[in-house]
């Protein structure tokens, strides 16, 4: 394995760096951003996979920054765990670009932060040191939040300003939590905290538990559990369009592994089933967020704003399935990691793609969907069905693996409540999919003229002439949605020719599509990637 | 075992199909073509693996061996077609070729908007249906049963408006509580026992999972609970009571839909899983092994339960039928309850219960997929659902109401038609088990008398009556228990008003309309209200009446318009002036046609295959394989020779095996 290690540094410097050349570049040329962006994701795509092969065949790779003992210096590991979400960072933000070449925020300083936002995602999943994490988190943070803001209109100011507010503060407690470990253990190697903690817990437990307790807060309010999410819609409504797939994908997924490699890697399963309480409160908060967080998107009007609510729901199944302590738990925690960031990726896209052509946003807007739109429609009702968790889809597989962890665990509420998370997701599911093929596209701010009429059951007929009517205009132009209240053709049409949707947006939403079902078969791979080396290794 | 393709195949036929029927929209004639063509590939693998199977063989394929895919860790996705599998898999498959010809007459014949999604959802059900016989474990099963869920609510939502929309919803709902909630609790809680003695399995084995055996023998109650988890998942499939009710809502489906899968594939796929479940996860003995001691009565099977359930459900649905004046729902509550005498057969755990219950599913299959069809075909015709409306129907469709009389006599259990055989070996199943059994022997009965009692008025008002003389139908129009009305001094104790009576029953028949009416709804609200409950005791001309006519007007609106594709445009004109007159006769009384000018052949011609196949399944039930699977399945399950070692009491048929 000679080298190979030199790649791991390469891959948070190299974007880091690269980020400043479309800012430099932008004073002499207009549009440079995305064919750097695209440069380089597609090389770091290159490297991690190099990487991850590397990891896959011969093991670990570890890299010492400057050659300093672990004891003091940074170190970036590159394991089996961490190695699937490095190609998962990688490959989403190469392939949102093809979303961003058309349809997303143009400009180099877009693309400076895209690049800023892509290496602090890779540093996350690559580094070893608790500190350094903290300073990933930051870095992630910050970039988001320039992101954010760069969507038109000032709803996206504003949700900027919340997540930073909160994001920092959440950052702001996992650094106080880092801190009190330090005071407890003189270090901040994860590999070497992991080996001197149990010592420090029998020497003064409330320190390293008070500790925990910052880390866990800190990444509830990072991975947006309930009732610390509150950032969390806001943000991804009001995002552009064309960066939404990456924070929902790739932002919060990066936060929820790195408290899972804290959990398992740092604290380590015996101090988690040993402390009292600990992963019942775990649990807890994961259930619920699982509950609320179907809830608030069942009742969303907003399209966006659902798929955020749904982000709440998803990963509290991941903090549960974490607060269960088991293998089969874990497994499934990542596994649905990568299949939930895979299907947000697309569901966001699909949304893009969608407001852009059709200019539909909200839930009542997406009526008649189908017969305008049959492909994207078509993607988005195959990814709303692994959400749902229906075999074969990546949805289902990681299900698969927490409730049989739950089971293990033999907590049958947990069990109870993951099963149950199968109809609460078909709940606001099932709404966007009644609505986009069975619902024609009425004019919703139509008063009924038939209201008026007869007692006597004739309404329907009304209603299927007005629903033919608004068919028949349709027909005149295709593309065009009779339902607006405007109803302004023209209005319309200049619409689309400002929001064409190109092959690559198109593209994004068919592979994601794709890619969700075929993990569904691949259920024994992933967790033979995990097991028996990386799991064998930190349960026992 | 053999490693084969030809388990994929049979499934991918029709998955392959549902490609090439989206592909020809444009031109329907290909795309029904592909249908048809499917359903006779799909039939012909499956046939071709009938002798093989009936010899032993176990046609296996599995993702692991061939692709070295592992689905998921220690578990493998397997398509093995055994008896059982074949049982059902030949079924469907075989139903479907007739049921593509009559899908094509009905859609066209209605002129159907979005046919293209229709067939092709079709296809994928068939492609489903096929994978759930086929499926070698529990998780396979699981996938092809969700897969069912998802691909048939296209066919339930497919009128697209308020009413069929809300029965979409329900219809989701069930399934999925079902089966992504409830099935797959129990396949995890399966997966999770065999872990603790050994290896992690779900793979069925003929009388049962072995590991499974052990799991149950360590943790008998986490067996027990998950015995259950896996029945009622299936059971919502299978409309046992209380989970039934989206049965009956999802008829606002065409027809076909209703017929070939809410009355086979869908609903067999739950009794079919049942099956699954007594014969091959648990087995007979292990369930036996594993009684419940309920409080107060003692120690009872873990069994018994369920066909109390289900001889409950078999009894309630076929009351509740009986007033029900929607033909389709009437026939839907028929279904709950004829399914439920496959749950209660297998349930009762003897073997001849289990031979009559595996044979009732294609006995149920081809007579309510008969009845389903002439209720469509009537549909088509003369727009009439509902049985009041159907006076002297029988001269205007002499062949469909014939087909229909065949159908019901099954339904009944007549000797000579399908269904008697099978309710011949359930009872006596129930008689060689004997004890407290009688009373399920004597719920199959009582429930054959309540079969004639709500499928004979159909008949007798079709035939012997005539559109305008025809008796009161009291059960349908009047409210439950009496009209209460006061009678007061009107009524002469000399009967010499005749004129007054029947002008008081006229007003029962209002009033009976008008007040369910009033009683549900408030008066903003009245027409969503109606379309949400549609009320059974609504009469002719009423809300019932009027919003099926909206239905049918709406449907050839948006018709004419996606059916822009060149095809019957002038029959859509002709079309409206059969709107003239809806649900009942035309205002000349039926006209009188000979049963080769009554409706299209693409519809007669399946009506009378499926009804004559009812009939030859009744006659020669040893020559028509079915009953040969079904014996060959039983006595495998017992480990008998022959089907005769098996006579005598539960425990005897048991000793057999071990």
């Amino acid at each position: 394995m000679s080298s190979v290690d030199l790649l791991l540094p390469l891959l948070v410097a190299v974007p880091m760096l690269l980020s400043t050349v479309p800012i430099v570049l932008g004073l002499r040329f207009d549009r440079t951003g995305w064919s750097v962006a695209a440069l380089t994701t597609t090389a770091l795509v290159a490297a991690t996979t190099t990487l991850a092969s590397v990891v896959y065949t011969d093991g670990v790779v570890t890299h010492r920054l400057g050659g300093w003992s672990p004891a003091y210096g940074i170190e970036l590991v590159l394991d089996e765990f961490s190695a699937l979400i490095a190609v998962l960072v990688a490959v989403t933000a190469a392939g949102v670009l093809a979303y961003t070449r058309v349809g997303g925020p143009r400009g180099n300083t877009f693309y400076s932060g895209y690049l800023l936002l892509t290496g602090g995602l890779l540093g996350i999943s690559v580094t070893g040191d608790v500190f350094n994490l903290f300073v990933f988190l930051e870095i992630v943070g910050l970039a988001t939040y320039a992101m954010i803001a760069s969507g038109d209109g000032p709803e996206s100011a504003v949700a900027a300003l919340k997540y930073l507010i909160l994001g920092t503060v959440g950052a702001s407690m996992y650094l106080i939590g880092v801190g009190l470990i330090f005071m407890a253990t003189g270090t901040l190697n994860m590999g070497v905290l992991a080996e001197v903690l149990p010592a420090a817990v029998e020497r003064d437990p409330t320190l390293v538990r008070a500790g925990f307790a910052f880390v866990f807060v800190g990444f509830s309010m990072k991975v947006a559990q309930w009732p610390l999410h509150t950032w969390q819609p806001d943000a991804y409504q009001h995002a552009p369009d064309g960066i939404t797939p990456v924070i929902a994908a790739l932002v919060s997924t990066a936060y929820a592994y790195a408290f899972g490699r804290l959990l398992y890697s740092v604290f380590g399963p015996e101090f988690l089933t040993s402390t009292p309480y600990l992963t019942e409160l775990v649990v807890t908060v994961g259930c619920v967020s699982v509950v609320a967080g179907s809830a608030l998107a069942v009742i969303q009007t907003d399209v966006k704003r659902m798929f955020a609510f749904s982000s709440v729901s998803q990963f509290g199944l991941i903090v549960a399935a974490y607060g269960l302590v088991t293998e089969s738990a874990f497994i499934g925690a990542t596994i649905h990691l990568v299949g939930h960031a895979v299907i947000k990726a697309g569901l966001f896209a699909a949304a893009g793609v969608i407001a852009a052509s059709y200019d539909a946003r909200t839930v009542d807007e997406y009526a008649g969907l189908a017969d305008e739109h049959p492909l994207v429609a078509g993607m988005m009702a195959l990814l709303l069905v692994s959400l749902i968790g229906i075999p074969p889809s990546a949805g289902f597989v990681g299900k698969w693996y927490i409730a049989l962890g739950a089971v293990e665990a033999q907590l049958w509420p947990v069990a109870v409540v993951i099963l149950f998370s199968t109809l609460l997701t078909l709940a606001y599911s099932a709404r966007l999919l009644e609505k986009m093929y069975f619902t024609p596209a009425t004019p919703l701010e139509a008063p009924h003229v038939s209201e008026s009429v007869a007692t006597d059951g004739g309404e329907n007929e009304d209603d299927a002439e007005t629903a033919a009517g608004a068919d028949a205009a349709n027909d005149g132009d295709a593309g065009t949605r009779g339902g607006t209240e405007t109803a302004a053709l023209d209005a319309t049409a200049t619409n689309r020719d400002r929001n064409t949707v190109s092959y690559g947006m198109l593209a994004l939403v068919v592979a994601t599509a794709l890619l969700a079902i075929s993990l569904g078969f691949a259920g024994g791979f992933l967790a033979g990637l995990l097991d028996p080396s990386f799991i064998t290794e930190v349960f026992n | 075992m053999s490693g084969s393709i030809l388990p994929l195949a049979a499934v991918l036929t029709s998955a392959v199909a549902v490609v090439l029927i989206v592909a020809s929209y444009r031109r329907p004639n290909i795309r029904e073509g592909w249908s048809v063509l499917a359903a006779l590939t799909q039939f012909g693998i499956v046939l071709s693996m009938l002798p093989g199977v009936l010899d032993g063989t176990v046609y296996e394929w599995s993702l692991q061996q061939s692709l070295g895919v592992e689905f998921l860790d220690g578990i493998d996705f397997v398509l093995r077609a055994d008896l059982l599998g074949m049982l059902f898999a030949l079924l469907a498959s075989f139903l479907w070729i007739f049921t593509s010809f009559y899908a094509t007459g009905y859609m066209r014949g209605l002129d159907e908007h979005d046919q293209t999604r229709f067939f092709a959802a079709f296809a994928a059900s068939l492609s489903s249906a096929v994978g759930i016989a086929f499926a070698g474990n529990l998780v396979t099963i699981f996938v092809f049963y969700e897969l069912l869920s998802l691909v048939t609510y296209p066919l339930v939502a497919h009128d697209g408006d308020r009413e069929a929309r809300i029965a979409g919803r329900k219809y989701i709902a069930y399934t999925f509580f079902g089966g992504g909630v409830i099935l797959l609790a129990g396949t995890v809680m399966v997966y999770w026992l065999t872990s603790q003695t050994g290896t992690a399995t779900t793979a069925f084995e003929s009388g049962g999972i072995g590991a499974l055996a052990e799991g149950a023998a360590t943790d008998p109650t986490a067996a027990q609970i998950t015995f259950y988890l896996l029945i009622t998942g299936f059971a919502v499939k299978a409309a046992v009571m209380p989970l039934h009710s989206w049965l009956a809502d999802a008829m606002v489906a065409p027809t076909p839909v209703s017929g070939l899968l809410h009355a086979v594939a869908v609903v067999k796929s739950g009794a079919f899983g049942i099956a699954r479940v007594i014969l091959e996860v648990y087995g007979p003995e292990t369930i036996r092994d594993l009684p419940l001691s309920v409080p107060g009565i003692g120690e009872v099977g873990l069994n018994v339960p369920l066909a109390i359930l289900a001889a409950f459900t078999l009894t309630a649905a076929s009351i509740i039928a009986l007033r029900k004046d929607h033909l389709k729902r009437r026939l839907a509550y028929s279904t709950t309850a004829q399914l439920s005498y496959i749950v209660l057969g297998l349930s009762m755990l003897h073997p001849y219960a289990i031979l009559g219950a595996l044979f009732h599913i294609p006995a149920h299959a081809f007579a309510k997929l008969t009845l389903f069809f002439c209720a469509g075909s009537v549909h088509v015709e003369t727009h009439t659902d509902y049985i009041s409306d159907m006076a002297g129907i029988g001269k205007r469709m002499p062949l469909t109401m014939s087909a229909f009389t065949i159908g019901a006599a099954g339904m009944a259990g007549m000797p000579l038609i399908a269904g008697f055989v099978s309710k011949f070996y359930m009872l006596l199943g129930a008689g060689y088990v004997g004890g407290e059994y009688w009373l399920f022997a004597a719920a199959l009965l009582l429930s054959g008398v309540l079969n004639i009692a709500y499928f004979w008025p159909v008949v007798y008002t079709a035939f012997f009556e005539s559109e305008d003389r025809h008796d009161a139908k009291p059960l349908l129009e009047f409210p439950a228990g009496g009209i209460r009305q006061f009678v007061g001094d009107e009524l002469a104790t000399d009967g010499g008003k005749r004129d007054e009576e029947t002008e008081l029953n006229s007003d029962g028949d209002s009033g009976a309309g008008a007040g369910a009416d009033s009683d549900a709804d408030s008066e903003a609200d009245y027409e969503y209200a109606v379309d949400r409950y549609p009320s059974d005791a609504d009469v002719p001309g009423g809300p019932g009446g009027s919003s099926a006519e909206d239905d049918v007007d709406s449907s050839v609106k948006t018709g004419t318009e996606t059916a822009g594709t060149g095809h019957d445009h002038g029959h859509a004109g002709a079309h409206d002036d059969h709107h003239e007159h809806h649900g009942g006769p035309p205002a000349d009384g039926w006209t009188r046609h000979s049963p080769l000018t009554e409706s299209t052949w693409l519809m007669l011609g399946p009506i009378a295959v499926i009804a004559t196949g009812a009939v030859v399944l009744g006659i020669i039930p040893g020559h028509a394989a079915f009953l040969d699977l079904a014996t060959e399945i039983v006595t495998s399950v017992f480990d008998a020779d022959s089907l005769e070692q098996l006579r005598g009491p539960l425990s005897a048929a048991l000793e057999v095996s071990s």
